[in-house]
């Protein structure tokens, strides 16, 4: 594994120009990425890596290895199931790395094209392993009921002991 | 990904990576942040997002570190918003490496003897081939764990992680009766001293508390920062996948793969799904493996 | 109140029946001093293993990450069960209109009154952070099944306080006429609780009231104290806990363990307080068959409890199983089940091993039975996981209590017979007033009290 030295220098590359387009057909979500030279010539075969961006990394999308044809473009298509945020949106990253002639360039975008997620019910869900406010209903209902049953007899008895208490002979 | 040899683009590839802020990941775990920044002029190792070791200067590291305090007890009550942290072990790869025991253990301040994170040697029947399975918590969507807790001192949060609060565990320890997979330790006497005196978290676990429960908790603090947990990192086999369900991605720290294709592919299962936990840990089968098993008799202290 | 200071006992006590119940409670023999100087170095030796744990943890104890409940659990479990004897006496019998019974009513209530404070005792000394106690009322989450054991330890702790008081509260007025020579915090203790008893019909009307409530009332609590115990581990996937049978199992072992605490407390009453008039051989004739018959009770829901696991030998079940049946438990297992329920039930069933003696004998055999039973059901159950125990230090295999446990659970046993001895020492033990003669004399006669 190579150990380099992050104090060196770079000069024989050339900065090059890649731009996106999106493509919707029928059910396809195409990415299409040009690559063109600071004469605004094409790039020919150069290899784009295309990424969407997820919580801990990039996760690639199309083919294993994309090559731009003889007109600078590269074509991946969007997986159409792949989730977005709340509304959808996603980040698409199209990069151009460790190129023999080029400089390194991460193009983004941000698309609606992922599946918006769902607001996750959570915090209202009462269940045996909620916190002590999400109780379920009925044990909640049921313990209270049963305390209450037993306490309030147990009361009425200190009650009754205390009316005891109080009765003197009346009798003799 | 390639392999590249040429030693200038690697360095701005990871120049790059270090101004996106994107992952960079301490690996070999021999120096904490805060330590590695006292002595800035040595070097440290880092892994690239690609996987790729390379040493620089810790002044360089302190530019992207983020001044991050651990979540109070209160605040670690709260999942992280949006998310729902899963982990997919692949038994073909694991060789008993126990490099996540080691990074969580020195993260965790654990002693050996009860670590939050075992690789158990298994074999489901005699004709089977036995196979490492390394074991954490399994943060399950129906936790036996949490149910049992009379105080709430151990918790479900949004993200699906379940933290245990060492300042409010009473140390009755049903949670760990009540654990199938025997994931929970006990602070039986006094927890070894920690030099530093930061401040208790649950995201961190540390520093814990004599008569209190622990367990693996998916290092809450490192995916605060967007960093995957220590022993993801930690292994060099790339076993642990680990990722946000929502996002259906999950990524060992080399490559990055849908959660719903690995699965598929793969055949994903739960362990022991007929008990209902809902566990938030998959496993791939050990089909296909990539090490032949060999029993590490110094590593291994069988029962 | 009529002030009588220096009278002889013929003076003092208006009947025979009074001065044999009531004189233990002015004379003390060096006997009792002894036996008190006894359970005290026990209580000593507990305070200083408990002194150990707190200063040191947990650590002290024999218990590791997965046998992470040891003897302080079983002892609980125990001390829960003995608990239910009062139930059975003050409810059960009562109801039934036993009135053979009668006299081992106050016993079998001092009992399960000194049973239920050590079992919520023994559950705080288990404890990592007792500090921490009270957390479980602050921080409380009605989900946990502890929650459930905590409240209805209170309930019951309360209840039994309230059997055993309400119907003593004829004996305590008693207390406070007839014994005028004893200290005067006892005076002072007798007069308070008390609670201006005098004899009132209405007073014996309402407390005939408030006992039959009471009576009713502690039948549901009691079962339930002891099903939620269970629960502790039924709700768990243990092998040996999970299981749908533990309830009625816990209960109907509690049941036969509080029958024989009771033959073991006659015995001892019998012999030392020379109250053989009150607590005859047909009394031990008779608790016996109910001791036989509770035992065949507990024998039935232990062969559910087995035959089931046995029979289809599932994973670490069937691990379990075996390790009991034949593994490092069978010896403590078969002599718990053998000697401990199999063979008492045949030996009472002979009329001569009915006797006094040889059922005191036979009775602490059940009861040392069912304190290993105890420990049997708590201890294998966690050292056979789903889970292989691999990777861990060679002590968190096994479980030998260290000497910390041992002295705290030996003194738990010393705190729980010096409740009793206390109780017994400062109180009737036998009912002196029988309320059914009063009530029959009264509403003929119309006459006061003293009717006995």
């Amino acid at each position: 594994m190579p150990l380099l030295n992050a104090q060196e220098a770079e000069e024989e590359y050339q900065d090059a120009l890649v731009t996106l387009s999106f493509l919707e057909e029928d059910d396809s979500k195409i990415i299409r990425a040009t690559a063109r030279d600071m004469e605004g010539n094409p790039i020919t075969d150069l290899e784009l890596y295309f990424y969407v961006q997820r919580t801990f990394s990039l996760l690639p999308i199309g083919d294993f290895i994309n090559f731009t044809d003889e007109n600078g473009m590269v074509e991946v298509e969007f997986p159409g199931d792949l989730p977005g945020d709340k509304e959808g949106h996603v980040k698409i990253i199209v990069k151009l790395q460790d190129s023999d002639s080029y400089n390194d360039l991460t193009v983004e975008r941000i698309k609606n094209w992922g599946i918006p997620t769902p607001v996750d019910q959570f915090e209202e869900k009462r269940s045996l392993w909620a916190a002590a406010a999400n109780a379920p209903i009925a044990l909640v209902l049921a313990t209270s009921g049963m305390i209450l049953a037993v306490w309030s007899i147990i009361g009425y008895i200190i009650f009754i002991l205390f009316k005891i208490s109080k009765l003197n002979k009346v009798n003799t | 990904m390639e392999n590249d040899t040429n030693q200038d683009s690697s360095r701005r590839k990871f120049l790059k990576n270090l101004s996106a802020g994107s992952m960079i990941t301490l690996t070999g775990m021999a120096c904490t942040s805060v330590s590695c920044k006292q002595n800035s002029g040595e070097k440290t190792t880092l892994m690239t997002t690609d996987g790729k070791l390379v040493q620089v200067s810790n002044s360089e590291i302190e530019a992207m570190e983020h001044q991050h305090h651990p979540a109070t007890p209160a605040e670690a009550r709260e999942g992280i918003p949006g998310k729902k942290f899963v982990m997919v072990v692949d038994l073909a790869k694991c060789k008993n490496a126990k490099k996540c025991v080691e990074a969580c253990d020195h993260t965790h301040n654990l002693t050996p003897d009860r670590p939050y994170i075992k690789v158990l040697e298994m074999q489901d029947n005699e004709k089977s081939a036995p196979y490492w399975m390394p074991k954490k918590c399994f943060q399950c969507d129906n936790p036996p764990c949490v149910k049992v807790c009379p105080v709430g001192a151990t918790y479900k949060r949004t993200d699906g992680i379940v933290l245990v609060d060492n300042e409010r565990c009473i140390g009755c320890r049903f949670c760990m009766a009540a654990c199938p997979y025997s994931a929970r330790v006990f602070n039986w006497g006094e927890p070894p001293r920690e030099d530093e005196n930061i401040p208790y978290s649950p995201e961190t676990s540390v520093p814990s508390k004599i008569g209190t429960v622990g367990k693996c908790d998916f290092c809450p603090d490192m995916l605060r920062q967007n960093k995957l947990p220590h022993c993801v990192t930690s292994c060099p086999n790339g076993v642990i996948y680990f990722g946000d369900e929502i996002d259906d991605t999950v990524t060992n720290g080399v490559e990055t793969v849908r959660l719903s294709t690995l699965l598929k592919e793969k055949a994903g299962y739960r362990y022991m799904e007929e008990l209902g936990t809902k566990p938030r840990v998959y496993y791939l089968p050990p089909v296909d493996r990539l090490f032949p098993f060999e029993k590490d008799t110094e590593l291994n202290s069988e029962s | 109140m009529s002030k009588v200071l220096s009278k002889t006992d013929s003076e003092i006590f208006k009947s025979p029946r009074e001065k044999d119940l009531l004189s233990h409670i002015t004379s003390t023999s060096l006997k009792y001093k002894i036996w008190i100087a006894v359970l005290l170095v026990f209580v000593v030796f507990g305070l200083i293993g408990y002194y150990r744990q707190l200063k040191f943890g947990l650590v002290v104890t024999a218990m590791r990450d997965y046998t992470s409940w040891g003897i302080y659990i079983s002892n609980f479990v125990f001390f829960v069960a003995i608990s239910l004897v009062g139930s059975l006496f003050s409810s059960i019998l009562k109801l039934n209109k036993n009135e053979w019974s009668r006299p081992l009513t106050r016993i079998s209530e001092i009992i399960a009154v000194s049973a239920i404070i050590c079992a919520a005792v023994i559950i705080i000394v288990d404890m990592g952070r007792p500090d921490r106690f009270f957390y479980v009322i602050r921080y409380l989450r009605i989900q946990s099944p502890i929650i459930w054991d905590v409240i209805i330890i209170s309930t019951y702790l309360v209840i039994s306080f309230l059997l055993l008081y309400i119907s003593m509260l004829p004996d305590l007025g008693l207390c406070r006429d007839r014994l005028t020579s004893v200290p005067r915090w006892k005076k002072k203790l007798y007069r308070i609780l008390a609670l201006n008893w005098n004899d009132n019909p209405r007073q014996w009307k309402k407390l005939q009231k408030i006992n039959k409530i009471l009576a009713i009332t502690v039948l549901p609590v009691a079962f339930a104290i002891h099903t939620i115990t269970s629960w502790l581990f039924a709700t768990t996937w243990r092998p040996g806990w999970d299981s749908t049978n533990l309830g009625p199992y816990f209960v109907s072992g509690a049941f036969m363990a509080g029958a024989a605490i009771i033959i073991v407390a006659m015995y001892f009453i019998r012999e030392h307080m020379n109250l053989g008039r009150y607590i005859t051989q047909g009394h031990f004739d008779k608790m016996s068959k109910l001791l036989v018959l509770l035992s065949l009770v507990y024998l039935y829901f232990n062969i559910n409890e087995y035959l089931g696991p046995a029979f289809k030998m599932v994973g670490v079940e069937g691990e379990h199983i075996t390790e009991l049946f034949v593994g490092n438990y069978a010896p403590m297992y078969w002599l718990v089940q053998i000697g401990g329920l199999v063979l008492p039930i045949i030996l009472l069933l002979f009329k001569p091993l009915r006797k006094p003696l040889p059922a005191f004998v036979i009775s602490m055999l059940v009861l040392l039975g069912a304190w290993f039973k105890r420990f049997l059901i708590v201890i294998p159950s966690l050292q056979h996981p789903y889970l292989p125990i691999q990777g861990v230090d060679e002590s968190y295999l096994h479980y030998n209590p260290t000497w910390e446990e041992w002295a705290i659970t030996i003194s738990s046993f010393a705190w729980f017979l010096l409740i009793i001895t206390f109780l017994v020492k400062i109180f009737p033990v036998i009912p002196v007033k029988k309320e059914e003669a009063f009530i029959k004399s009264n509403s003929n006669s119309q006459s006061d009290n003293d009717e006995i």
